[in-house]
Formats: C-alpha cells, structure tokens, sequence
C-alpha cells in the first residue's frame, strides 16, 4: 500500500497525468481511503514539486505538467470524496484574476493551477478584470478569497480598489484579499488594506493555506 | 550595413539605450494603454524618449515595437486595435526622425522585438508555425520601414528566441542580435523554461545571431557573473542590458533606488567581465544611460 503512495507521488513529480489518473482510479478499486490517498500520495508529489520549483531544480513546464498530473488524479478521486466524511476536502473557494488594464496572464495562471492542484475551488476570470466583476463572482460562488494579479506599476492601484470596494459594500469581513505580481510586496499589500502577498505560486499556496484552509 | 556593425564593435563598447516603458508612463501612458499603440496616437512623446537618450549618448536606439506582433497585440483590446504593419513600420519612423533631428552621425535602429506572451506547451499551446508567422510579419514590416539591425529582446523559451530569429533570417540579412532574460537562482542562471545560457550560446550563433546575451529580470549587480558565463564559453558579440534595481513603492508608488552612477559602477564591471555592448532595461532612464557613458569614455 505504501508502495502505491509513492507511485502516486512519484506521478506527480514525473508530469505524468496518465499515469496519475491510472494510480488513482487503482486506488478507488482497491477501496483505499481517498483523503489518505491525497495526502500520503498525491500531495507529497506536488509538494516535492513545489520544493524543486522554489529550490529551481525543476522549471515552469515541469510545474505546470505536476499540477495537471494533480488535477487528473483529484478528478478522479473526487466523487469517492463527496458525500463522505472527507466532503471538507475543499480547502477554500478563491476567485483569481489579473486586474483590469493589465494583460499579464502567466504568473496568474500558475498560482491558479498549484491552488487547485492543492484542493483549492478556483474561478479564474483571466485577464484585464474590473474591480465589479471580482466582486459579482465573489458573492455569485460564495468565496473565501479574492486574490488579484498586477503585473505593473500602472495597474497595481486596481488591488486597492477591490479593497476599497468591499469595504462599501460591508463585504470585506467575510472575503479575504491576496496580491502577487512583480511590483507587489508585503509591505504593499499592508498598504492598501489586504490579508496577504506571495511572490509566487508555492508561496501562495502556502499563505491561502494559512488565511482560509480547512485542515489537511 | 552588416560590416558597419561589425566595425563598431570590434573598436569600442557600444552604447545602447534604456527603459522605454517607465518612461511613457511618466509621460501619461494610461491603464490599458500598450505602449506600442503611442507610436501612432502620440508620436512626438515616443520621438522624445529617443531623442532624450540619443542626448544620453547612446548609439543604438531600439524602435518602440517590444510587443508588436499579431500574438501580443492580440491579447490586449488597446493591442488589438492596432495594424501591425503600421505600428511597425511607425515605431521605426520615429527613431529615424530622432536621430535626424539630433544631427548625430553614427547612431542605429534597431528593431525591437519581443516575446509573444503566450507559451508552448506544456504550458501554452502556441504553435512554432505561428510564432514563425508573427515574427516573420513584425520583421517584414521593420525591414521594409529601414532598420539598422535587430533586437529580439526578453526571450524566456530558446524556441521562442529560434522562432523570432528565423522570421528575421526569412525576411532580412541585416545584423540580428538575440538577448534572453535569465533568473538567478541557487544553482545557477535559468530562464522561466530552465533553459541555461549554455544553450543559448550553442543554439543562437548556430541559427544566424550576429551577436547574443541577456537584458531584464536581474538587476546590474546580478548580471556580472552572468556575463563571465557567457564570455567565458564564447568568442561571439555579446550585449548586456539589465534592470535597475527593483522597484519598491512608496506612496502607492514605485521608486527605483538605485542611483545611475551604482547602475553605470556595476555597467563597468559588466563591461570588464566581456560585454561588447551595454544597454538598460526596466527601470533606467536617460540619466543611466548618460551615467554609463560617462564612464565608458572617462574610464578608458
């Protein structure tokens, strides 16, 4: 069974998602409790990925074929999880976008894909957001965090309007704000009033973790 | 033209210019606005960053046209809104109209191209085809509006770089210089892909780059090592343009630290370490520009 884990994990490192998807549907045959899976198989995969990743052993393409490898073995693992006892395996529902005025997709697209390879519900509006549309999905899906991209200079102030604009609308308690992009930093995101900045995709899924997970 | 070139950087250290966004910003680029779209809605501010850092000294002034291929554009509704012919082909005329408004003898145009945007895969699903096809019509349109040389400029994929320097080769026998941008991590420089300069200086030179090196992401004191990387594996020409710093913000705005004489302090360090060309990138401005030369002319 252990050895199963680590074929699981070694998968994920691997970007193999045909072998991933093929090792989960094995392990939903063989009746192995799917959160266990995750965790003692999937997850270690991923999380060695991230290490490789902020060490810079492995580089964006690898990244992004671990996540998807990810993403195929949780599709598959999925529907065991829910109705169970393990239905609180979401760890969080974050809407995610680049903001209005700024086209930069990449950075995004990858904090995006490690959020949901790790158990994250994501809705990714893509690029060039207005501030009311953050705030339509944040309250169409029920959110737990809104996390806005700003790859420049000129488009950052754009983070501070979502700010702002919860705060009118009394939303701002129940909605977490996180920033990223090249010119954000922590002490930017203080600024302007948001929970929380990460300089990358493994380190935002380590302060979403921190702000909204629900356990594992 | 191609001779010229060569002349010129077998004799001195070429001075290229610097950041051209930041300052188009300072001069009311607005949210959403790409820059490339100024070269027809606000010619004169695009002619006067030339001519600022043609006053700067510097002798190669990359036309204003980073994102103008039809892929780039695209991804923008300000970009797309443009031809990319005639943004091209404006993008050169403005530096033309510079360098004959400063009088100056001896300066170049060069044709600025940079990256897509978009990824092949695993991570996009951009084809070589229509990277060829975009680069190859951006080129077609620079060389027809009469550009010195090439600048392919930011390359994070070696693909991508091959595609852009094809598209030129197809369309031009003018002098082509390739530049990658390199992150420095534990161990060692790699591009966003994990491409290593190594690759870089095997690949390029092989599919027709006159000259080769690295501009954005590291800052001046980063790049030194960098530079020594490669001088250390190649005898070919190589071109060095790197960031200013980091920006920090202050006020909700950013403030670039770092002082044009550190920038030009490191630029010459730059320049012992093998760099036959120097240049700025991110965040510098005419002062940098005229810092590093300074020093290229009283510290020799």
């Amino acid at each position: 069974m252990n050895n199963l884990y680590e074929e699981c994990a070694g998968a994920v490192l691997a970007g193999d998602s045909a072998r991933a998807e093929e090792l989960a549907r094995k392990a939903m045959e063989e009746k192995l409790p799917p959160l266990e899976v995750i965790e003692k198989g999937f997850v270690k995969g991923i999380k060695e990925v991230g290490r490789l990743w902020e060490e810079g052993s492995l580089f964006l393409p690898e990244l992004v074929m671990g996540a998807e490898a990810m993403k195929k073995a949780m599709a598959v693992i999925r529907p065991a999880l829910e109705g169970g006892e393990d239905a609180s395996n979401v760890q969080g529902r974050v809407v995610i976008g680049t903001i209005e005025g700024d086209i930069h997709d990449i950075g995004k697209t990858l904090v995006a894909t490690m959020l949901s390879a790790n158990g994250f519900e994501i809705a990714d509006l893509g690029a060039d957001v207005p501030v009311e549309r953050f705030i339509e999905e944040a309250q169409r899906i029920d959110a737990d965090c809104i996390a806005i991209s700003a790859l420049l200079t000129t488009t950052m102030n754009g983070q501070k309007r979502v700010v702002d604009a919860l705060e009118e609308r009394s939303m701002r308690q129940a909605v977490k704000v996180v920033v990223g992009g090249a010119p954000c930093s922590a002490e930017w995101a203080e600024e302007i009033g948001a929970d929380g900045y990460a300089g990358d995709a493994v380190g935002a899924v380590r302060l979403l973790k921190g702000l909204i997970g629900r356990g594992a | 033209m191609k001779r010229m070139f060569e002349e010129l950087i077998r004799h001195k250290v070429v001075l290229f210019d610097g950041g051209m966004g930041s300052m188009l910003i300072a001069a009311g680029l607005g949210e959403g606005e790409v820059p490339e779209s100024w070269n027809l809605s606000r010619p004169e501010a695009v002619a006067d960053v030339h001519a600022a850092y043609i006053d700067a000294g510097a002798e190669v002034i990359q036309t204003n046209t980073f994102g103008a291929t039809r892929l780039k554009l695209a991804a923008s509704a300000s970009g797309r809104a443009l031809d990319v012919t005639a943004v091209n082909a404006a993008g050169a005329e403005l530096v033309h109209r510079a360098r004959e408004e400063s009088g100056r003898s001896g300066i170049f145009v060069a044709g600025d191209i940079g990256p897509t945007g978009q990824f092949f895969p695993p991570v996009g699903i951009l084809t070589e085809k229509d990277a060829l096809d975009a680069f190859r019509e951006q080129a077609k349109a620079l060389e027809a509006a009469g550009v010195d040389l090439f600048l392919i400029e930011t390359m994070y994929d070696i693909r991508e770089a091959v595609a852009a320097l094809r598209g030129v080769r197809e369309v031009s026998s003018r002098p082509v210089i390739v530049e990658q941008t390199f992150e420095k991590k534990p161990r060692g420089y790699f591009s966003l892909v994990g491409d290593t300069p190594a690759r870089g200086i095997e690949v390029l030179p092989a599919e027709g780059a006159d000259m080769i090196g690295a501009n954005c992401t590291l800052s001046s004191g980063d790049m030194i090592d960098l530079v020594s990387e490669f001088r250390n594996a190649t005898a070919v020409p190589l071109l060095f343009q790197p960031n200013a710093g980091n920006p920090e913000m202050e006020h909700g705005n950013p403030v670039y630290r770092q002082r044009p004489e550190e920038f030009a302090r490191d630029v010459e360090r730059i320049v012992r370490a093998g760099a036959n060309a120097v240049g700025g990138c991110c965040g510098t401005t005419p002062a940098f520009i005229s810092a590093v030369h300074d020093c290229l002319v009283h510290g020799r």
